[in-house]
């Protein structure tokens, strides 16, 4: 079982799989702008546009601020242009500094400041091609899994879901795990049903508390909706497929993340520790938001699990597909990167399947493009901080 | 610092004495000022798939966004309906809506909606055309589909060829203008508001439409607002129990000016009811969406002001204007915020000096040394096939207001 | 979680689990061996269904994934198919209540 693979040492320390020049914008008004100079630089320059306002919240906006930072320090990122519209609150300068302070080049570029749209795709590109320039001096090196934060999600599940696919990559999380690296998995919605087994399998008293707090809170922004997340599961599809149980439902999809003891629970966005074993983070379900979340947090690899074909991909991380449904597995295959549907063809065991995930996510940190990647799917969005959680932000 | 701007940009659009402009006639009658066919993803998904399928295909274009997925309730239905709206904007000559499969909100219940209002549509999922490269394919076969199937007179422009060309001169009365004031600055205040307020007053006069957004301003006069809309229409409008806070420096100004300097964009034209983000301002016999509790029927079928339930942010805002029915979309800007829309063409106006000498290509008009009749005459010769400011760098943000928390 | 597949027909996720899901839609009679012991089964299951190990008393916790994932409402004989109508949540009737919402 390999483990080795070459990547980019950063001057932080932290190795990337990819070498990219990220393309930020702080807001929506100069999202388009940073996608138009992206695309028009070359398929090196990633842009992550976005619909965060210039004025947000406090709150609101202290998480755009984390996940903009993260995203420009994930190791990943060899060089990276921050693009405000100039009206913002986000400061431009002040993300930029947070994200040169892991050693990344970085420049800034204001539409306003240069003269608009069209001087800004000028001076946009002139800044692109000197920091792929910067990023094309990064050192290659050789390193080990002990060195990889995966982050692991789930989107559209089916019956396949929660007894190939999802157990499958839980193999290959504890491998992982045994390896010494990080695996993180979000969602947390979808941690209803069976937070009290999770809840057990932390290590210390300060998770699980946080944990079921984190747990309290989203049902609580459901309810907001008028929804119930734990009173109505599994839904009448979910029952057709075979889910009899809200518990069965949510331990098939946190058995994701495998049988190692949780070790913390971070909060959206926020930094992802290496070598720290299993580690969920407190994110909505909603899956490019999750996979965003991660992504910001370190994650320098994402493996996605999905019953029914999701193609959504990262500007910045390599998303590795996994689908334990056969007939997605034959349709989709351009689209998927490993076959968990072996298991329910009764090809392999689970633990085969692990391995085949495990193998797959260190052969892509060596460079093997996924077919997320090949086609450019790059979805990317932040999750906004919602005013009834900002009421509960001030009050705590 | 002002720069003579009649004569400054020969390839702007005229302000001078324009007073018609042909759009395109569809099926339906309805008319449009711009003719293209909608690739509409349902959901952040599928979004790559659809901007692919539109930069393959002429006359085509996408409107992409990051909604339609980890929405529940309000939330959801507000986005499912914007999308149905977007697909009935007089300038759409059809709709291609583009899924994943298995998303929240449905490319198939979305296309049914389309269809019932006899609207031009096709639909496809990824997961059924068996992966992202099969559905760009069958989405440029199905945007090819729509083109053949549609009026196929010579078109106005090289790129359209999917309604006629309508050759009989159309006015301001028959326009719908959607307008949004993206803040409340002074300059704003100041140069801009009575500029627009004697626009609007001027398309009223001529029977035309016009619907406005910004509903902060709205929220934070209660009293005023109901007794300018009265109390059904008040109580849509001031609902704002669950929804994000955006554009909160306009929210923020809003309470702190009083209502007229807030709303004083509006002038003296009568305001003729409230409209839900996402619906369509009713046309005569064609009243469409429209919501009974608001107790004035949204309907504007003589002309006049319709408020737009939807925030100062102008990359949502339009959107809401558009599918409330906007041809195109007056936005004041004291920031100068660059975008454009891809349904609809945004002409830009501002009253700030910085932002006027700081971004001089991406104003249209300067609100200082405009009046009503040239504004008129700039959004006509826009109606015409002129090219705002935003059209002419292409670039564009389509946002879609969001009613809930993503869980 | 190794997992272990009984003849090619269904899916075991941890040892000690009462109840073993279908990998392909099974009919009633077949027979699914696991280790020494043979399971008939009562019922046709469907491909992602459920269907017992062993014998379940009334009120007997039902397991998979090596936890509790419900308990029984009734008694259940091995082979029997287990799903809404003989299996609820211990955490309140979650599926009713999607059902009638649905509907």
């Amino acid at each position: 079982m390999r483990r080795e693979f070459t990547g980019y040492r950063r001057e932080s320390g932290r190795i990337g799989v990819r070498n990219h020049v990220a393309v930020l914008p702080t807001s929506v008004a100069s999202s388009c702008v940073a996608r138009g100079v992206a695309a028009e630089a070359g398929a090196w320059a990633r842009a992550t546009p976005h619909q965060m306002g210039a004025s947000q919240p406090d709150a609101a906006r202290e998480q755009t601020e984390r996940v903009l930072v993260g995203v420009g320090r994930n190791p990943n990122v060899g060089a990276a242009l921050v693009v405000e519209f100039g009206t913002e609150d986000i400061d431009v300068d002040d993300i930029a500094d947070r994200i040169a302070r892991g050693g990344t080049p970085v420049e800034t570029l204001s539409v306003r400041e240069v003269g608009g749209t069209a001087a800004a795709f000028q001076r946009g590109r002139t800044a692109l091609d000197s920091l792929n320039e910067a990023a094309a001096d990064a050192r290659r090196e050789s390193a080990d899994a002990s060195e990889l934060v995966v982050g692991v999600e789930c989107g559209g599940s089916d019956a396949t879901s929660g007894i190939a696919a999802n157990p499958a990559v839980g193999d290959a999380c504890d491998r992982l795990v045994a390896a010494d690296g990080t695996a993180s998995f979000s969602e947390t919605p979808e941690f209803i049903g069976a937070e009290h087994v999770l809840a057990e399998r932390c290590a210390d008293e300060e998770t699980r508390r946080r944990l079921l707090d984190r747990v309290e809170r989203r049902e609580a922004t459901a309810d907001l909706m008028g929804v119930d997340l734990r009173g109505a599961q599994p839904s009448p599809g979910n029952q057709e497929g075979g889910l009899t149980t809200i518990e069965e439902k949510s331990l098939g999809a946190i058995s994701k993340g495998g049988t190692t003891p949780v070790r913390g629970i971070v909060d959206y966005a926020e930094r992802l520790p290496v070598g720290g074993g299993l580690v969920l983070m407190d994110t909505p379900g909603y899956d490019v938001e999750s996979v965003v979340g991660k992504v910001a947090g370190g994650a320098q690899v994402i493996v996605f699990t999905t019953g029914r074909g999701s193609t959504t991909g990262n500007p910045v991380a390599p998303v590795v597909k996994v689908t334990g449904n056969p007939r997605t597995w034959e349709r989709m295959r351009a689209n998927m990167d490993v076959n968990a549907g072996a298991v329910v063809e009764g090809d392999a065991t689970i633990a085969e399947a692990g391995e085949r995930v495990f193998d797959e996510v260190l052969a892509v940190a060596d460079g093997k493009r996924t077919g997320a990647e090949t086609r450019r799917m790059e979805e990317f969005a932040i999750t906004e901080v919602h005013p009834r959680e900002l009421a509960e932000v001030r009050g705590a | 610092m002002t720069e003579n701007r009649l004569t400054d940009r020969p390839d702007r659009p005229d302000r001078i004495g324009r007073e018609s402009f042909a759009g395109y006639r569809r099926p339906d009658s309805r008319l449009g000022v711009r003719n293209r066919v909608l690739v509409l993803p349902s959901v952040i998904c599928s979004h790559v798939v659809a901007e692919e399928i539109a930069a393959g295909s002429p006359g085509a274009v996408a409107a992409p966004h990051d909604h339609g997925c980890g929405q529940l309730g309000a939330d959801a239905e507000q986005t499912e309906r914007t999308l149905v709206g977007l697909a009935g904007n007089p300038n759409v000559a059809g709709t291609v809506v583009v899924g994943l499969g298995c998303e929240t909100v449905r490319s198939d219940v979305v296309a049914a909606a389309v269809e019932e209002r006899g609207l031009p549509v096709r639909e496809l999922t990824i997961q059924d055309a068996g992966g992202t490269d099969a559905c760009v394919d069958r989405g440029a076969a199905a945007v090819a589909d729509l083109r053949e199937s549609a009026a196929t007179q010579e078109p106005a422009e090289a790129d359209d060829s999917t309604a006629a060309a309508d050759d009989s001169a159309a006015t301001l009365g028959d326009l719908t203008v959607g307008v949004v004031v993206d803040d409340l600055a002074d300059s704003t205040r100041r140069h801009a508001h009575p500029l627009v307020a004697a626009f609007v007053e001027r398309v009223a006069a001529a029977g035309g439409r016009v619907v406005v957004a910004g509903n902060e301003r709205f929220a934070a006069h209660p009293e005023e607002t109901r007794a300018l809309v009265g109390d059904a229409a008040a109580d849509r409008l001031l609902d704002a129990a669950g929804r994000p806070a955006r554009a909160t420096r306009v929210g923020t100004a809003a309470a702190t000016r009083g209502f007229d300097a807030a709303t004083g964009f509006l002038g003296d034209a009568p305001v003729t009811g409230v409209v839900a983000y996402g619906e369509r301002v009713g046309a005569g016999d064609d009243r469409g969406d429209v919501d009974a509790a608001n107790g004035t029927n949204g309907t504007n079928a003589d002309g006049g002001v319709t408020i737009l339930d939807a925030p100062s942010r102008v990359e949502e805002a339009a959107t809401g204007l558009a599918a409330a029915g906007a041809h195109l979309v007056l936005h004041v800007t004291g920031q100068g915020t660059p975008a454009g829309h891809p349904v609809v063409p945004v002409v830009k106006l501002s009253g700030d000096a910085d932002t006027l000498a700081a971004v001089p290509d991406d104003i249209d008009l300067d609100a200082r040394e405009t009046d009503a009749a040239d504004l008129e005459s700039y959004l006509l010769a826009v109606a015409d096939g002129d090219r705002a400011c935003a059209e002419r760098h292409g670039l564009t943000e389509f946002a879609i207001a969001r009613a809930g928390p993503s869980t | 979680m190794k997992g272990r597949v009984l003849d090619g027909a269904a899916l075991v996720l941890a040892d000690g689990d009462s109840v073993a899901t279908a990998l392909g839609d099974l009919d009633a009679g077949r027979e699914v061996r696991d280790g020494d012991r043979t399971v008939t089964l009562a019922d046709d299951v469907p491909f992602g269904h459920k269907f017992a190990l062993e014998p379940l008393s009334a009120g007997e916790t039902v397991r998979k994934y090596g936890e509790v994932i419900g308990r029984a409402t009734e008694a259940v004989a091995a082979g029997e198919w287990v799903h809404t109508h003989n299996c609820e949540s211990t955490r309140g009737r979650g599926d009713v209540a999607a059902t009638e919402a649905e509907r």
